[in-house]
């Protein structure tokens, strides 16, 4: 098979299905994890919860700018990785004029050459992260497999797609650079709603999540002695 | 106390922990009764589903900054627990072990949990720096619960409760009488040190407006503390009473079983309801008070108010009510905020405007508040006599570089668990000089009582308002 069928197929079917993949899988976790926060709160003894502490916080940890400072270095990569990430397949021109093209949607662009800064920045600041993990005791101590590779899975579109956008600085064949560019994209998000990766829907609950916890429902304890036999046990 | 039950852990035990067969099981048992029944589930599937292992919470980590072992990284830690229900109650986890096998939940894995579990202080700083939201202290709190399920508890943790719910009503096995003796004689040091001789602890008054719940150790250890809490209630004809069924604010429960904390705090409201008061105040103890906070969970719509001895003296200082000497406390002073009032920032600003307003050199320790640093011997650990050098030479040590870097001489640190591991610190860190004190003991020394002092003469300054003691 041609590399222009393997293409189509990629940018077609398969592309068609990542991305219903993407929105069901996440759309699945935001409902299952909404409806365990209602019947989390539903079931706490005290309703009452520090509900601005729990928004500032969350807040400040979707733009975490005051939050470098432990591990300065660690923390720049990381947040000039996710500026990264979530600009560009959004806002890139070329991925809008896609969408014009296929349901006639589309809005604003950032100029290429941002895109284009902002794509280096990610894969540099995607290999940062990996090297961080790898020298920083601590975290090459906690981390799986996945969290090793995850962060250059996800900079390989972004590798691919400076190619497919700057031809000239490429040592592969225009088709090449896109084909591995749709593939690794489709790859991604297939991955999202599988992986860590989905603490992109996920993030802004989870201050609350750690808030609910410690709201117990007023009888819990009693019930599990009683479920474990113990109700009438000693001490 | 056999060597066998130390042998096991770092802690004793008790020997009924050794007698426990088929602890897999029931851990998961248990874990399982937990899910259903608790609100836990909610946060391990989240925590469990996005926790990215980036290592940021060891930095915040006073032990793990201390003996940089792996298994003292927060993340680490809850690993431990995340790792069994991923396994056992996610149907990836089943699924995955039916296909390739790998973790089982076995005695050895339990064995290491038990340990690592009980060298976390539960200070939940490290909440603070996990961008994934993390709070490595729930998974503590829940790990321990479920240990104890299986009967691994320490044995200073399980005893004591077991005096409180079983035994004589309290974890200090404080009688009553015992109890009024040692009132009466808080009464006659009064009149002999301060010559008040009107000043009274209240048993038993129906309709009070605070009944009184201090940690039950201060009445043998603490008793300038207990002094301040009554001199306050004096000079400001409070109303407030001490209950002859139940006088213990201390809940280890919180440390150890939520089915323990659920009663403790249980009995402290059909206390307060027995004696048709209004509201629970409780003494100069960080974890005494969190564990009032849960009063709400288990109280109903008419839960009784729960108010701290510092927010009620703060208030009444404010308003001018408490009467000061004009000369303040000279001695340089330091605050140690407890966690479990300080990290949620509930507590925070009222002891230190006390502080300032009768100390004359007031320093803050750095970092401090919302990001203090533990004692050393939070979530229990300073029960654990038996792991003192681990407290305070590891887990403590950090404690004792702020406080020596601040020149303090007086640490004031409003919790009992705080002041015991706190004296031992400094014992510990060349710092015997340093004294450790509750904040109501400083204030006691201010107080104007408008008498002379027993041998003084006659003429005493004018008393100083607030606003003028500043």
């Amino acid at each position: 098979m041609s590399i222009e069928v393997w293409l189509e197929w990629l940018r077609g079917p398969v592309f068609w299905a990542a991305l219903a993949f993407l929105i069901l899988g996440l759309g699945r976790h935001v409902a299952i994890t909404v409806w365990a926060i209602v019947r989390t709160y539903r079931r706490a003894g005290d309703k009452t919860l520090p509900l601005r502490q729990v928004f500032m916080t969350t807040l400040k940890w979707l733009f975490p700018l005051d939050k470098l400072g432990n591990r300065f270095l660690y923390g720049l990569s990381t947040l000039a990785f996710h500026i990264s990430v979530i600009l560009v397949p959004i806002f890139l021109a070329g991925h809008i004029a896609l969408w014009q093209r296929g349901l006639g949607i589309s809005w604003p662009a950032i100029p290429n050459r941002v895109a284009t800064t902002l794509t280096i920045i990610a894969i540099v600041s995607a290999l940062a992260i990996v090297i961080q993990r790898i020298v920083f005791k601590e975290s090459r101590l906690l981390s799986r497999f996945q969290d090793f590779v995850m962060p250059l899975v996800v900079a390989l579109p972004f590798a691919s797609g400076l190619l497919v956008m700057h031809p000239t600085w490429s040592l592969v064949p225009y088709d090449v650079a896109l084909l591995v560019h749709v593939a690794s994209a489709n790859l991604v998000m297939f991955l999202i709603p599988l992986t860590k990766l989905s603490h992109m829907v996920l993030l802004p609950g989870t201050q609350v999540i750690s808030e609910l916890a410690w709201h117990f429902p007023p009888h819990a304890g009693e019930q599990v002695g009683v479920a474990l036999g113990k109700a009438n046990e000693p001490v | 106390m056999s060597t066998q039950t130390r042998d096991k852990y770092s802690y004793y035990i008790e020997q009924k922990t050794l007698d426990v067969t088929d602890r897999p099981r029931k851990f998961l048992e248990a874990f399982a009764a937990v899910l259903e029944h608790s609100n836990y589930g909610v946060a391990l599937e989240t925590y469990s589903r996005l926790s990215a292992k980036c290592g940021r919470c060891a930095v915040s980590c006073q032990v793990y900054e201390t003996t940089q072992e792996e298994r003292d990284i927060p993340c680490h830690r809850s690993e431990l627990l995340m790792r069994v229900y991923r396994r056992y109650f996610t149907p990836s986890g089943l699924f995955k072990s039916r296909l390739f096998g790998g973790f089982r939940l076995t005695d050895e894995y339990l064995d290491e949990m038990a340990e690592d579990f009980y060298r976390c202080t539960a200070c939940r700083r490290c909440k603070a720096t996990c961008p994934i939201g993390i709070d490595h202290g729930l998974v503590t709190h829940l790990g321990r619960w479920l240990l104890a399920e299986i009967d691994v508890i320490p044995k200073a943790l399980v005893v004591a409760t077991r005096e409180q719910l079983e035994g004589v009503g309290n974890t200090s096995a404080i009688p009553v009488p015992a109890l009024k003796d040692t009132c009466e004689f808080l009464e006659e040091e009064f009149e002999d040190i301060y010559g008040v001789d009107d000043i009274k602890y209240p048993f038993d008054v129906e309709g009070a407006e605070y009944v009184f719940f201090p940690a039950v150790s201060d009445y043998l250890l603490e008793a300038d503390t207990l002094m301040g809490n009554a001199a306050v209630m004096h000079v400001t004809d409070g109303s407030w009473t001490i209950g002859t069924g139940n006088y213990d604010g201390i809940n280890y429960g919180l440390f150890y079983s939520d089915r323990m904390m659920e009663r403790i705090v249980q009995n402290v409201i059909a206390e307060v309801r027995r004696l048709k008061a209004k509201k629970v105040l409780v003494g100069e103890c960080g974890h005494a008070t969190r564990s009032a906070w849960f009063i709400p969970t288990f109280g109903g719509p008419d839960a009784p108010e729960v108010v701290n001895c510092m927010q009620h003296t703060h208030a009444l200082l404010k308003a001018g009510k408490i009467p000061l000497k004009a000369e303040k406390i000279k001695e340089r002073v330091t605050y140690h905020d407890p966690c479990n009032i300080a990290r949620s920032g509930r507590i925070t600003e009222e002891p230190r405007e006390i502080l300032k307003a009768i100390c004359a050199d007031y320093v803050e320790m750095t970092p401090n508040r919302t990001e203090n640093y533990c004692c050393g011997g939070g979530g229990g650990t300073v029960s654990i006599d038996e792991i003192r050098e681990f407290r305070t030479k590891q887990m403590g040590k950090i404690k004792a570089d702020q406080i020596r870097a601040t020149g303090a001489e007086i640490v004031v640190s409003p919790c009992a668990n705080c002041k015991k591991q706190l004296k031992e610190v400094c014992e510990d860190n060349d710092l015997e000089d340093v004294r450790v004190c509750g904040l109501h003991d400083l204030l006691l020394e201010v107080i104007d009582f408008g008498v002379p002092k027993p041998g003084e003469a006659e003429e005493v300054p004018e008393p100083a308002a607030v606003g003028q003691a500043r």
